[in-house]
């Protein structure tokens, strides 16, 4: 448990000390929905909830992708990596508290993504805001679950940047389909599908499950 | 000969093979043709069998990852690694045939069927797993990361399941096939052609596997090479 605590205070402590990884993600975040809403201008005669749902969340993927692929870069000097592994510790810890760092730090992209996406698709979020955070939050819980595990991997393979997407987004449809469903859901007025909820809920909970027990066999050494 | 085990059975797998094969084609040549698809029916015989395959080798890549974890052992690597590659060959198959009956007899060539997806999903999980493994310098290593996705990558499935369903995936798709619903005459190359995939990926995992045993066994000889030289570069000679 303190060494949850530990990666993770060090992780945000650096994180604000640099802001490298927030402000790439943020930008990039934002010039996702540029780069929508000028291939997919918002229809006059009314959007429809599900596409508008699915865009937003692709934009949230794409930015999580940025920042899960520099979750471990700082770890790779000076071999910080192995010092980690040394630990006296259970490595699911260490997991997790790099997932809870990745998941906070996606959580203020998705609130950044969410404002910028409703003013460019003309979107009043201000009715749905409580649930539609709880929707965002399980959604980020689902992509920094195995992000992270993944993160791990893809840093020690010859081509990290890419190798992390190709791992990541096949595994991801669950959580997006739910999120994806929540969201339009909310958009058009309606609540959340107990469906979706649920599927969200329990993806989360395999991915953070065999992701924590998982992580023992990614590090080296 | 520590040789010897492998190419019997290798020799055993092959006639297996061979027998399934002429028994295969003089069954499907020999079929009925469906009253309302026509011949384009015939793909049956190759389509579903393939799925078989493609089942077969992921199943057992996720099993022999779990193993090789439990374990340890290098050759439930290999043999998850085989198993992989096999399994994404019988899904190509499955992904090539499958539109072309589709086109035949629904008139499209994909429909987003949670059938479909899902296998496609499948696919591009075990690509990416056998990208996982040539982009991973280190065997050891390459083992631990492959068999950690393996068993996320089966984990999955279930999930994807739900969600496919949940978005609502048409089902064009038919169902399992059961005892009494095929035609006449159907039955017995439907069988056979089960048969002929099983015998087909066994015989090709074997020669992976003995392909995946040789090239361990020129590294280990490089390295020992290469260490027993006193000076000069490896790589020079």
């Amino acid at each position: 448990m303190n060494v949850f605590l530990a990666v993770l205070w060090k992780d945000l402590v650096t994180e604000w000390r640099s802001r490298d990884r927030l402000v790439a993600m943020a930008v990039f975040a934002l010039l996702v929905v540029v780069v929508l809403w000028l291939a997919a201008p918002p229809r006059a005669a009314g959007e429809s909830p599900a596409r508008l749902a699915g865009l937003l969340w692709v934009t949230t993927i794409f930015a999580a992708v940025l920042g899960l692929n520099r979750a471990f870069a700082l770890e790779l000097e000076n071999e910080a990596l192995s010092g980690l592994a040394l630990a006296p510790a259970d490595r699911g810890w260490i997991y997790l508290g790099k997932a809870t760092a990745s998941f906070l730090l996606l959580a203020v992209i998705q609130a950044l993504a969410a404002f910028v996406f409703a003013l460019a698709f003309d979107l009043d979020l201000r009715p749905v805001a409580l649930p539609f955070s709880g929707v965002a939050a399980l959604g980020g819980v689902g992509l920094c679950a195995v992000g992270t595990l993944f993160s791990a991997m893809a840093i020690r393979t010859s081509y990290r940047e890419v190798m992390l997407p190709l791992l990541m987004l096949p595994l991801l449809v669950p959580v997006l389909l739910g999120a994806v469903r929540a969201t339009g859901a909310l958009l058009e007025g309606r609540g959340i599908p107990a469906d979706a909820l649920r599927l969200l809920v329990v993806t989360d909970g395999v991915f953070l499950i065999v992701s924590f027990l998982g992580f023992d066999s990614v590090l080296d050494e | 000969m520590s040789h010897s085990g492998p190419s019997s059975l290798r020799r055993a797998t092959a006639a297996l093979l061979a027998v399934c094969t002429a028994a295969w084609a003089y069954l499907v040549w020999n079929a009925p043709v469906d009253a309302v698809q026509g011949v384009i029916q015939k793909l049956l015989y190759v389509h579903v069998p393939c799925v078989l395959g493609a089942y077969l080798g992921f199943s057992l890549t996720a099993v022999c990852g779990g193993l090789y974890l439990w374990q340890g052992e290098e050759r439930y690597d290999r043999l998850a690694a085989s198993a992989a590659e096999v399994g994404v060959l019988f899904c190509t198959l499955v992904l090539i045939s499958g539109p072309i009956w589709a086109r035949g007899t629904w008139g499209r060539w994909w429909s987003w069927d949670l059938r479909l997806t899902l296998t496609l999903l499948l696919y591009l999980v075990y690509l990416a797993y056998l990208l996982l493994r040539s982009f991973t310098e280190g065997s050891e290593r390459t083992a631990r990361f492959a068999a950690v996705y393996g068993i996320v990558g089966l984990a999955v499935i279930p999930l994807n399941y739900f969600a496919v369903d949940l978005a609502g995936g048409r089902a064009i798709h038919p169902e399992n096939l059961g005892g009494d619903s095929l035609g006449r005459g159907m039955g017995a190359p439907f069988a056979m052609g089960m048969l002929t995939a099983a015998a087909a990926f066994l015989y090709l995992l074997v020669r992976r596997v003995e392909l995946a045993r040789l090239r361990a066994e020129l590294l280990r000889r490089q390295l020992a090479a290469s260490e027993s030289t006193p000076s000069g570069p490896s790589w020079a000679t």
